[in-house]
C-alpha cells in the first residue's frame, strides 16, 4: 500500500533522509511529519537523498518550501543530492535550483556542509 | 355465489327449518290423538326432528362465519345466550301445570299443552345447544394444533353415534350400549376439554373476564345438565318425549360446556399469577417489533433518540430515561489535526431525555469522571444497579434521591466499540431484574442499528449538498476561463482546460492589453480541489487588474508574486508562463514563473522556450524578480507555440510511464501544419490514447497559438465576454 518511505540516517553529524517512492498530496504529510520532528530537536543540517524518489509532485515540493526558511534561520540548510534526471527536471522547472543546492551525490552536499554552515545562497 | 343468491339459500334454509319443526309439531298432535304407536309416524318424527336440525345448522353455518371474533367474545355470546335460554326456559317451567306420564317406558303428554310446551322446549334447548357446540368447537380451534382438529372429529362422531344408537329403543329404555356410547362421549369430551392453550394468549384483562365468564357459564350448565337428564325432570321429560336423540344431543352437548367451561375456569384461575409477566413480556416484544419498524421509518436523528427515550420508558416501565452519544469521531480527528491535540478525545453528549432534567443527568454521570459510563463501556454488557444509594458507583446519586433507587445502563455497542449509552432508572430498588436487562439489551441493539441508520443517512444527505455544492462552484469556475477565443486576424487560438476533480487549480486566459499587445497566461496552483481552485479564482483577479498595467510578462509576474505572497502559506505555489505577443510586429516575449516551458514550433523545428524563474510565491519579492527573465522570440507565417500544464506530460496510466516531453514535441512537430485546433486535438487525442481507460488524477490544460501574419498591417478585433 504504501508507495512512499523515509529513512533517516546521520552522516558526519548531518541528516540524511532517504526518499523512495512516490511523493504527492497523500504522501507529503509524512515528509513534513520528518522534518518537523528534525526541527524540534533542534537538527537543522538536513541532506535529503533522492536516489530512489521515483516521483515528485507539486505538493511534494511543497513540503521543501514549508520548512526551508525555518531550517536556514536556524544556520541549517536542506540540500537535496542523487536525483534522477526526471525528478529533477521537475524540480528544475519550479526553479528549485535558484533556492536550494542540489548536488549529483550526497558526499558533495556532505562537504558544502563542511566547508560552511551558513546557507550559500540568501532565499529571503 | 353471488351475494343475492346466497341470501336466498340462507332464506330457503331457514324456511324449511321453520316448516320441519312446524310438521314434527303436527305429526306430535296426531300421534298424541292415536290410541295405538304407528312405527311410520314414530320415523317420521325422527326424520323431521333431524331434518329440522340439519337445516337449521346449515343455517347457523352459513350466518355465522365469525371465525376471526376474539374467544372472550364468543364465551360472552354464550353466556348471554344461556342465560337468556335458561330464563326463558324457567319462565315456561313455572306456567306449564301440566307434564307427561311415563308408561312403558314412553312419555305421554298429559294435554296439548304439554305437547306446545315440549315443542318449544325442543325447538329452544336444541337450537341453544347447537349454538354452545359450535362456539366450543371455535374456542377450540382457536390456536389450535395438528391434533385439535382430530381430536374434535373424535368427538363428533363418538357423539354421533351415541346419537344414532339410541334409534332402536324406547324413550326411557335402558341399554348398556347406549350407555357405553355415553361413555364414550364423556372421554371424549374430556379429551377435547383440555384444549386451552389460548388462555395463555389473553391479556390479564381478558383472563379475568373469561374466569368470570366461565365460571358462570359452568355454574349454569351443571344445573342445565342435570335437568336434562333423568325421568324425574319435567325438562327431561319434555325432551325425551320430543325426541330421544335431541335430548342426547342437548344432554352431551351441556355436558361438554359444563366441563369445557370449568376446565377453562380453573385454568384461568392458575393462569392468572403468571398473567402480568405474560402482559409485560407482550409489550416489550410488541414494543420492539415496533422500533424495529421504526428503524425503517425515523431518519431524523433527534426524532429517532426520542422516540428511543419514550419506548425505554415503556419497554421496561421505567420512571425516567435518556440517551447519550458520542460525537462523531471525524469531528474531533479534524480538530485533533488542527490543534495537533492527543486522541480520543471524544465527547459525550446527551441527546434525548424523558421524565428527568440535564441537571439530574450531569450529577449522575458527570461526577467522579463517569465512573457509571466506565463500568458499561468495559463490561459492554448492561449494568443493572439495584441500590442506587448503596452502590459505589453511584453513591454520588444521592443528590438525586427519592427519585432513583435502581438503575440500568445499557451500552450500544457497534462495530466493538461504545457508540452511545441507553439510561433508565426506577423509584424503587431492586426495580430492574435480569429479564428486564436482558430486554434493555435487545433493545439496545435495534437503537444502535437505527442510530447508525440515521447517521449514515444524514452523511449521505450531507454529501449530497457538498456535491451540488462542488457542481455549483464547478460552473463557476468553468467561467472564470475565457467564453469565447480572440479572433484577431493574425493569431489562431485555442484552448482547452479539464479540471481532474470538480474544480481545479489549471487557469489559463488571454486579453487584448491594448491594440496592439495580446496576452497569453497559463498557469496550474499547486495541489488540487478547493484550496486550488481560489487561488485560480485570485489568480484571475490579479490577472484582470494587473496584466494591462505592463507590458513585460516578467515585470506581471513580479508583480503577480507581490501580489499572492501575502495570501498564500509556504508550501502553496502557482507556477506561470506569460506570453504577450506584439500583433503588429510578431514579437513575442515569454516569462515563466517554475511553469512547464512552452513548445516553439517554427522552420527550425521544435524547441523548448524555458526562461529561468521560480514559481509564483517563492522567495522574498527581490529575489523572485531577479530570477525571473525573459525571451524574445520573432514571429514568422506558420509558427506555433504550446502552453500547457504538467497533467499533459505527468498524464500516466495505472504502472504505466509519464506521458512526457518527448512525446509532447513530437506531436507538436507533426500536427504542426495543421491549425491550431487540430494540434489541440491531437495532443488531447494522444494524452487520452495514452492514458486508457483511466480517468486523469491531474488537472490538464492546453493552449495553443498559431501565427498567421504575412508582411501586412494587422487589424485587430477581439470578442469580449
Amino acid at each position: 500500500m504504501s508507495t512512499f518511505k523515509i529513512e533517516h540516517r546521520e552522516n558526519n553529524a548531518i541528516n540524511v533522509l532517504d526518499l523512495k517512492g512516490y511523493l504527492d498530496a497523500h504522501t507529503a504529510p509524512e515528509l513534513e511529519k520528518t522534518f518537523q520532528s528534525l526541527i524540534d530537536t533542534n537538527r537543522f543540517r538536513i541532506i535529503v537523498n533522492c536516489r530512489d524518489l521515483t516521483y515528485i509532485s507539486s505538493a511534494g515540493l511543497g513540503v521543501f518550501m514549508a520548512y526551508i526558511e525555518d531550517v536556514r534561520r536556524n544556520q541549517g540548510d536542506i540540500k537535496l543530492s542523487n536525483m534522477s534526471p526526471k525528478v529533477f527536471n521537475v524540480f528544475d522547472l519550479l526553479g528549485f535550483p535558484l533556492l536550494y543546492e542540489i548536488t549529483p551525490d550526497e558526499a558533495d552536499a556532505v562537504k558544502k556542509f563542511q566547508e560552511t554552515g551558513k546557507p550559500p545562497k540568501a532565499g529571503k | 355465489m353471488t351475494p343475492r343468491k346466497s341470501g336466498l339459500k340462507k332464506l330457503l334454509l331457514l324456511s324449511l327449518s321453520a316448516v320441519l319443526f312446524l310438521a314434527k309439531f303436527v305429526v306430535d298432535v296426531i300421534v298424541s290423538k292415536l290410541d295405538i304407536e304407528v312405527g311410520f309416524l314414530s320415523i317420521l318424527q325422527v326424520l323431521l326432528v333431524a331434518g329440522a336440525f340439519i337445516t337449521l345448522y346449515l343455517y347457523i353455518e352459513r350466518v355465522w362465519r365469525a371465525g376471526d371474533q376474539n374467544v372472550v367474545k364468543k364465551m360472552g355470546f354464550a353466556l348471554i345466550l344461556t342465560l337468556v335460554v335458561g330464563v326463558a326456559g324457567l319462565i315456561l317451567y313455572t306456567i306449564s301445570t301440566t307434564g307427561f306420564e311415563i308408561k312403558n317406558e314412553a312419555a305421554l303428554p298429559e294435554g296439548f299443552e304439554s305437547i306446545v310446551f315440549a315443542n318449544l322446549y325442543a325447538v329452544v334447548f336444541g337450537t341453544t345447544a347447537l349454538f354452545v357446540l359450535l362456539t366450543i368447537r371455535d374456542i377450540i380451534m382457536s390456536k389450535r394444533r395438528k391434533e385439535t382438529k382430530r381430536n374434535f372429529r373424535i368427538f363428533l362422531v363418538v357423539f354421533l353415534a351415541s346419537i344414532a344408537v339410541t334409534l332402536p329403543y324406547r324413550p326411557f329404555e335402558s341399554n348398556i350400549i347406549v350407555t357405553l356410547a355415553f361413555t364414550l362421549v364423556i372421554f371424549a369430551i374430556l379429551l377435547n376439554s383440555f384444549r386451552l392453550s389460548w388462555i395463555v394468549y389473553l391479556t390479564k384483562r381478558e383472563k379475568l373476564i373469561a374466569m368470570t365468564f366461565s365460571f358462570i357459564l359452568f355454574g349454569m350448565y351443571v344445573p342445565i345438565y342435570v335437568a336434562s337428564v333423568g325421568e324425574t325432570s319435567l325438562i327431561a321429560q319434555s325432551l325425551t318425549y320430543y325426541s330421544r336423540q335431541l335430548e342426547t344431543f342437548i344432554a352431551g352437548t351441556t355436558l361438554f360446556a359444563a366441563t369445557y367451561f370449568g376446565m377453562t375456569f380453573v385454568s384461568t384461575l392458575f393462569h392468572l399469577p403468571t398473567a402480568e409477566a405474560f402482559d409485560r413480556k407482550n409489550i416489550e416484544v410488541l414494543s420492539l417489533h415496533n422500533l424495529g419498524k421504526l428503524i425503517t421509518r425515523v431518519f431524523d436523528f433527534h426524532e429517532l433518540t426520542d422516540l428511543v427515550t419514550r419506548m425505554t420508558l415503556e419497554v421496561c416501565e421505567a420512571a425516567s430515561a435518556w440517551l447519550e452519544v458520542r460525537e462523531g469521531e471525524e469531528a474531533t480527528s479534524i480538530a485533533r489535526a488542527r490543534t495537533g491535540g492527543n486522541a480520543g478525545a471524544a465527547t459525550v453528549r446527551t441527546v434525548a431525555l424523558q421524565n428527568i432534567n440535564i441537571q439530574d443527568i450531569e450529577a449522575i454521570t458527570g461526577h467522579d469522571g463517569g465512573a457509571i459510563r466506565r463500568v458499561v463501556r468495559e463490561s459492554r454488557k448492561a449494568v443493572v444497579i439495584d441500590q442506587v444509594a448503596a452502590d459505589d458507583r453511584t453513591k454520588h446519586v444521592k443528590t438525586v434521591a427519592g427519585k432513583i433507587n435502581s438503575m440500568a445502563i445499557v451500552p450500544l455497542v457497534s462495530h466493538d466499540e461504545v457508540i452511545g449509552i441507553l439510561y433508565a432508572t426506577k423509584t424503587m430498588e431492586f426495580g430492574f431484574d435480569g429479564e428486564d436487562a436482558d430486554v434493555l439489551s435487545a433493545f439496545a441493539d435495534q437503537v444502535t442499528i437505527a442510530l447508525e441508520n440515521s447517521r449514515l443517512i444524514e452523511k449521505s444527505l450531507e454529501r449530497e449538498r457538498l456535491m451540488r455544492e462542488m457542481l455549483l462552484a464547478q460552473e463557476m469556475q468553468r467561467k472564470l476561463l475565457p467564453q469565447e477565443l480572440p479572433s484577431i486576424e493574425e493569431v489562431q487560438i485555442e484552448a482547452l482546460s479539464t479540471p481532474a476533480f470538480e474544480v481545479g487549480g489549471d487557469y489559463y486566459d488571454f486579453t487584448m492589453l491594448d491594440d496592439e499587445h495580446l496576452g497569453v497566461i497559463v498557469g496550474d496552483v499547486s495541489g488540487k480541489g478547493v484550496s486550488a481552485a481560489l487561488f485560480m479564482a485570485e489568480m484571475k483577479g490579479i490577472f484582470l487588474s494587473l496584466s494591462r498595467l505592463h507590458r513585460s510578462p516578467s515585470e506581471f509576474l513580479a508583480e503577480a508574486h507581490s501580489a499572492l505572497l501575502g495570501t498564500m502559506d509556504r508550501r502553496t505555489f502557482i507556477s506561470l508562463i506569460y506570453a504577450i505577443v506584439n500583433v503588429r510586429t510578431g514579437v513575442m516575449k515569454v516569462a515563466r514563473a517554475g511553469h512547464c516551458p512552452m513548445i516553439f514550433l517554427s522552420g527550425n523545428g521544435t524547441r523548448f522556450v524555458k526562461p529561468t524563474g521560480l514559481g509564483v510565491g517563492m522567495g522574498s519579492r527581490e529575489f523572485f524578480s531577479r530570477t525571473i527573465t525573459e525571451d524574445e522570440i520573432s514571429l514568422s507565417y506558420g509558427d506555433v507555440a504550446v502552453f500547457y500544464t504538467d497533467g499533459v506530460t505527468e498524464a500516466r496510466p495505472e504502472n504505466g510511464e509519464e506521458f512526457g516531453y518527448a512525446k509532447l514535441e513530437g506531436i507538436v512537430a507533426e500536427s504542426g501544419s495543421g491549425s491550431a485546433l487540430d494540434i489541440r486535438d491531437q495532443i488531447v487525442l494522444a494524452v487520452d490514447t495514452h492514458m486508457g481507460h483511466k480517468a486523469p488524477d491531474d488537472d490538464l490544460t492546453i493552449v495553443v497559438l498559431k501565427w498567421l501574419k504575412r508582411q501586412s498591417h494587422p487589424s485587430v478585433n477581439l470578442h469580449h465576454h
